[in-house]
Protein backbone atom coordinates (compact mmCIF):
# COMPACT_ATOMS: atom_id res chain seq x y z
CA UNK A 1 0.00 0.00 0.00
CA UNK A 2 2.91 2.39 0.90
CA UNK A 3 4.76 1.38 -1.58
CA UNK A 4 2.18 1.70 -3.83
CA UNK A 5 1.82 5.65 -2.82
CA UNK A 6 4.87 6.41 -2.93
CA UNK A 7 5.28 5.22 -6.66
CA UNK A 8 2.33 6.87 -7.95
CA UNK A 9 3.24 10.46 -5.64
CA UNK A 10 6.87 10.41 -7.33
CA UNK A 11 6.43 9.64 -10.44
CA UNK A 12 3.66 12.54 -10.50
CA UNK A 13 6.43 14.94 -9.48
CA UNK A 14 8.66 13.60 -11.85
CA UNK A 15 5.65 14.35 -14.70
CA UNK A 16 5.37 17.44 -13.02
CA UNK A 17 8.73 18.91 -12.86
CA UNK A 18 9.88 17.90 -16.49
CA UNK A 19 6.59 16.38 -18.30
CA UNK A 20 8.24 13.27 -19.16
CA UNK A 21 9.90 10.47 -17.32
CA UNK A 22 6.52 9.39 -15.62
CA UNK A 23 6.42 5.89 -17.40
CA UNK A 24 10.47 5.56 -16.99
CA UNK A 25 9.71 5.39 -13.01
CA UNK A 26 6.31 3.62 -13.20
CA UNK A 27 7.46 0.85 -16.00
CA UNK A 28 10.38 -0.72 -13.95
CA UNK A 29 8.72 -0.03 -10.17
CA UNK A 30 5.49 -1.48 -11.58
CA UNK A 31 7.98 -4.40 -12.94
CA UNK A 32 10.57 -4.86 -10.30
CA UNK A 33 8.29 -3.60 -7.08
CA UNK A 34 5.06 -4.95 -7.78
CA UNK A 35 5.72 -8.50 -9.43
CA UNK A 36 3.41 -6.67 -12.80
CA UNK A 37 4.30 -8.72 -16.47
CA UNK A 38 5.99 -6.16 -18.73
CA UNK A 39 3.25 -5.69 -21.35
CA UNK A 40 0.86 -4.85 -18.61
CA UNK A 41 3.36 -2.42 -16.39
CA UNK A 42 2.83 -0.99 -19.82
CA UNK A 43 0.09 -0.36 -20.72
CA UNK A 44 -1.66 0.58 -16.97
CA UNK A 45 1.63 3.02 -17.01
CA UNK A 46 0.08 4.81 -19.87
CA UNK A 47 -3.15 5.00 -18.19
CA UNK A 48 -1.92 6.06 -15.24
CA UNK A 49 0.46 9.06 -16.75
CA UNK A 50 -2.26 10.61 -18.67
CA UNK A 51 -4.45 11.86 -15.47
CA UNK A 52 -1.01 13.43 -14.74
CA UNK A 53 -0.42 15.22 -17.72
CA UNK A 54 -3.50 16.70 -17.59
CA UNK A 55 -3.25 17.71 -14.00
CA UNK A 56 0.21 19.31 -15.20
CA UNK A 57 -1.22 20.88 -18.56
CA UNK A 58 -3.45 22.64 -16.08
CA UNK A 59 -0.39 24.69 -14.06
CA UNK A 60 1.88 24.88 -17.12
CA UNK A 61 -1.12 26.88 -19.01
CA UNK A 62 -1.97 28.88 -15.73
CA UNK A 63 1.74 29.90 -15.66
CA UNK A 64 1.63 30.55 -19.58
CA UNK A 65 4.12 28.23 -21.21
CA UNK A 66 2.11 26.86 -23.48
CA UNK A 67 2.74 27.83 -27.41
CA UNK A 68 -0.28 26.46 -29.35
CA UNK A 69 1.47 27.10 -32.95
CA UNK A 70 4.38 24.98 -31.54
CA UNK A 71 2.47 22.15 -29.82
CA UNK A 72 0.02 22.27 -33.24
CA UNK A 73 2.93 21.71 -35.19
CA UNK A 74 4.53 19.30 -33.10
CA UNK A 75 1.28 17.44 -33.14
CA UNK A 76 0.65 17.13 -36.67
CA UNK A 77 4.35 15.50 -37.09
CA UNK A 78 3.52 13.06 -34.28
CA UNK A 79 0.79 11.47 -35.36
CA UNK A 80 2.34 10.91 -38.68
CA UNK A 81 5.27 9.82 -36.63
CA UNK A 82 3.58 7.53 -34.00
CA UNK A 83 1.86 5.76 -37.17
CA UNK A 84 5.44 4.67 -38.31
CA UNK A 85 7.21 3.83 -35.13
CA UNK A 86 4.77 1.42 -34.33
CA UNK A 87 5.29 -0.33 -37.40
CA UNK A 88 8.83 -0.10 -37.08
CA UNK A 89 9.01 -1.40 -33.96
CA UNK A 90 8.04 -5.05 -34.60
CA UNK A 91 11.18 -4.94 -37.09
CA UNK A 92 13.86 -3.50 -34.85
CA UNK A 93 15.68 -5.35 -32.26
CA UNK A 94 15.17 -4.76 -28.63
CA UNK A 95 18.64 -4.49 -27.37
CA UNK A 96 19.67 -2.23 -30.57
CA UNK A 97 17.21 0.58 -29.28
CA UNK A 98 17.68 0.37 -26.21
CA UNK A 99 21.65 0.82 -26.64
CA UNK A 100 20.64 3.92 -28.72
CA UNK A 101 18.55 5.48 -26.52
CA UNK A 102 21.05 5.20 -23.32
CA UNK A 103 23.56 6.49 -25.63
CA UNK A 104 21.21 9.63 -26.52
CA UNK A 105 19.68 10.08 -22.84
CA UNK A 106 24.01 10.34 -21.79
CA UNK A 107 24.07 12.86 -24.75
CA UNK A 108 21.12 14.96 -23.95
CA UNK A 109 21.85 14.65 -19.85
CA UNK A 110 25.76 15.65 -20.27
CA UNK A 111 24.26 19.13 -22.73
CA UNK A 112 21.73 19.72 -19.88
CA UNK A 113 24.30 19.76 -17.12
CA UNK A 114 26.64 21.76 -18.89
CA UNK B 1 8.50 23.71 -40.64
CA UNK B 2 11.00 22.36 -38.46
CA UNK B 3 8.32 21.94 -35.65
CA UNK B 4 6.32 19.10 -37.69
CA UNK B 5 9.70 17.30 -38.64
CA UNK B 6 10.63 17.30 -35.00
CA UNK B 7 7.22 16.41 -33.90
CA UNK B 8 7.63 13.50 -36.67
CA UNK B 9 11.13 12.38 -35.23
CA UNK B 10 9.73 12.44 -31.93
CA UNK B 11 6.01 10.24 -32.77
CA UNK B 12 8.48 7.55 -34.55
CA UNK B 13 10.57 6.82 -31.17
CA UNK B 14 7.57 7.25 -29.57
CA UNK B 15 5.99 4.42 -31.19
CA UNK B 16 8.76 2.40 -30.23
CA UNK B 17 7.81 2.65 -27.27
CA UNK B 18 10.97 4.55 -25.62
CA UNK B 19 11.28 8.27 -24.11
CA UNK B 20 9.51 10.05 -27.14
CA UNK B 21 9.00 13.05 -24.87
CA UNK B 22 12.71 13.56 -23.73
CA UNK B 23 13.57 13.51 -28.06
CA UNK B 24 11.00 16.52 -28.14
CA UNK B 25 11.71 18.49 -25.44
CA UNK B 26 15.82 18.07 -26.52
CA UNK B 27 15.14 18.93 -30.21
CA UNK B 28 12.40 22.10 -29.38
CA UNK B 29 15.03 23.73 -26.58
CA UNK B 30 18.63 22.88 -28.72
CA UNK B 31 17.65 23.04 -32.05
CA UNK B 32 15.19 25.52 -32.62
CA UNK B 33 15.93 27.27 -29.14
CA UNK B 34 12.94 27.09 -27.87
CA UNK B 35 12.48 27.89 -23.49
CA UNK B 36 12.77 24.81 -20.92
CA UNK B 37 9.61 25.73 -19.73
CA UNK B 38 7.35 26.07 -23.08
CA UNK B 39 9.36 22.79 -24.09
CA UNK B 40 7.75 21.22 -21.85
CA UNK B 41 4.56 22.33 -21.88
CA UNK B 42 4.56 21.60 -25.52
CA UNK B 43 5.28 17.90 -24.86
CA UNK B 44 2.35 17.54 -21.96
CA UNK B 45 -0.02 18.72 -24.88
CA UNK B 46 1.71 16.39 -27.53
CA UNK B 47 1.37 13.29 -25.02
CA UNK B 48 -2.37 13.74 -24.77
CA UNK B 49 -3.72 12.49 -27.87
CA UNK B 50 -1.14 9.91 -28.44
CA UNK B 51 -1.64 8.50 -25.01
CA UNK B 52 -5.53 8.39 -25.37
CA UNK B 53 -5.01 6.35 -28.81
CA UNK B 54 -2.63 3.71 -26.96
CA UNK B 55 -4.84 3.76 -23.71
CA UNK B 56 -7.72 2.66 -26.30
CA UNK B 57 -5.46 -0.15 -27.83
CA UNK B 58 -4.57 -1.41 -24.42
CA UNK B 59 -8.04 -1.38 -22.79
CA UNK B 60 -8.97 -3.30 -26.00
CA UNK B 61 -6.12 -5.93 -25.60
CA UNK B 62 -7.08 -6.07 -21.81
CA UNK B 63 -3.23 -4.58 -20.91
CA UNK B 64 -4.14 -2.53 -18.27
CA UNK B 65 -4.80 -3.59 -14.14
CA UNK B 66 -7.48 -1.47 -13.56
CA UNK B 67 -7.39 -0.92 -9.54
CA UNK B 68 -3.61 -0.72 -10.20
CA UNK B 69 -4.27 2.52 -12.48
CA UNK B 70 -6.81 4.38 -10.86
CA UNK B 71 -4.40 3.75 -7.23
CA UNK B 72 -1.48 4.96 -8.70
CA UNK B 73 -3.47 7.88 -10.59
CA UNK B 74 -4.40 9.33 -7.49
CA UNK B 75 -1.29 9.82 -6.12
CA UNK B 76 0.12 10.78 -9.18
CA UNK B 77 -2.14 13.51 -9.79
CA UNK B 78 -1.16 14.70 -5.99
CA UNK B 79 2.47 14.53 -7.14
CA UNK B 80 1.74 16.28 -9.98
CA UNK B 81 0.49 19.21 -8.75
CA UNK B 82 3.80 19.40 -6.45
CA UNK B 83 5.88 18.90 -9.63
CA UNK B 84 4.30 21.11 -12.43
CA UNK B 85 4.20 23.96 -9.28
CA UNK B 86 7.88 23.20 -8.49
CA UNK B 87 8.69 23.38 -12.21
CA UNK B 88 6.74 26.84 -13.07
CA UNK B 89 8.29 28.99 -10.39
CA UNK B 90 12.11 27.54 -10.65
CA UNK B 91 14.34 29.12 -12.77
CA UNK B 92 15.02 27.53 -16.17
CA UNK B 93 18.75 27.14 -15.80
CA UNK B 94 17.88 25.12 -12.57
CA UNK B 95 15.16 22.92 -14.22
CA UNK B 96 17.56 22.27 -17.21
CA UNK B 97 20.08 20.82 -14.61
CA UNK B 98 17.68 18.90 -12.39
CA UNK B 99 16.43 17.31 -16.10
CA UNK B 100 20.19 16.58 -17.18
CA UNK B 101 20.53 14.76 -13.71
CA UNK B 102 16.71 12.56 -14.00
CA UNK B 103 17.98 11.68 -17.56
CA UNK B 104 21.68 10.18 -15.99
CA UNK B 105 19.92 8.34 -13.61
CA UNK B 106 17.67 6.71 -16.29
CA UNK B 107 20.75 6.17 -18.53
CA UNK B 108 22.44 4.22 -15.35
CA UNK B 109 19.46 2.17 -15.13
CA UNK B 110 19.15 1.46 -18.65
CA UNK B 111 22.66 0.28 -18.71
CA UNK B 112 22.53 -1.91 -15.76
CA UNK B 113 19.09 -3.52 -17.78
CA UNK B 114 21.43 -3.43 -20.79
CA UNK B 115 23.76 -5.95 -19.06
CA UNK B 116 21.22 -8.18 -17.75
CA UNK B 117 19.74 -8.68 -20.93
CA UNK B 118 23.64 -9.91 -21.64
CA UNK B 119 24.36 -12.17 -18.96
CA UNK B 120 20.76 -14.28 -19.34
CA UNK B 121 21.75 -14.73 -23.06
CA UNK B 122 24.93 -16.19 -21.07
CA UNK B 123 23.47 -18.27 -18.98
CA UNK B 124 21.14 -19.54 -21.69
CA UNK B 125 23.90 -19.85 -24.15
CA UNK B 126 25.97 -21.76 -21.19
CA UNK B 127 23.01 -24.38 -21.02
CA UNK B 128 23.01 -25.53 -24.33
CA UNK B 129 25.99 -26.18 -24.32
CA UNK B 130 25.58 -28.38 -21.64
Amino acid sequence: MIKKMIIGLLAGVVSGLFSTGGGMILVPAFIYLLDVDDTKARGTSIFCILPMVITSSFFYYKGNFIDWRVAGLCAIGGAIGGYIGAKLLKKLPEKILKIVFTVFLIYVSYKMIT
Amino acid sequence: MSEILIGLVSGIVSGTGMGGGTILIFLLSFLIGIEQHIAQATNLIFFIPTSIVAIIVNLKNKNIDMKLALFISIFGILGAIIGANISIHIDVGILKKCFGVFLATIAIHEIYSIFKIYIKQYKSNKKKRK
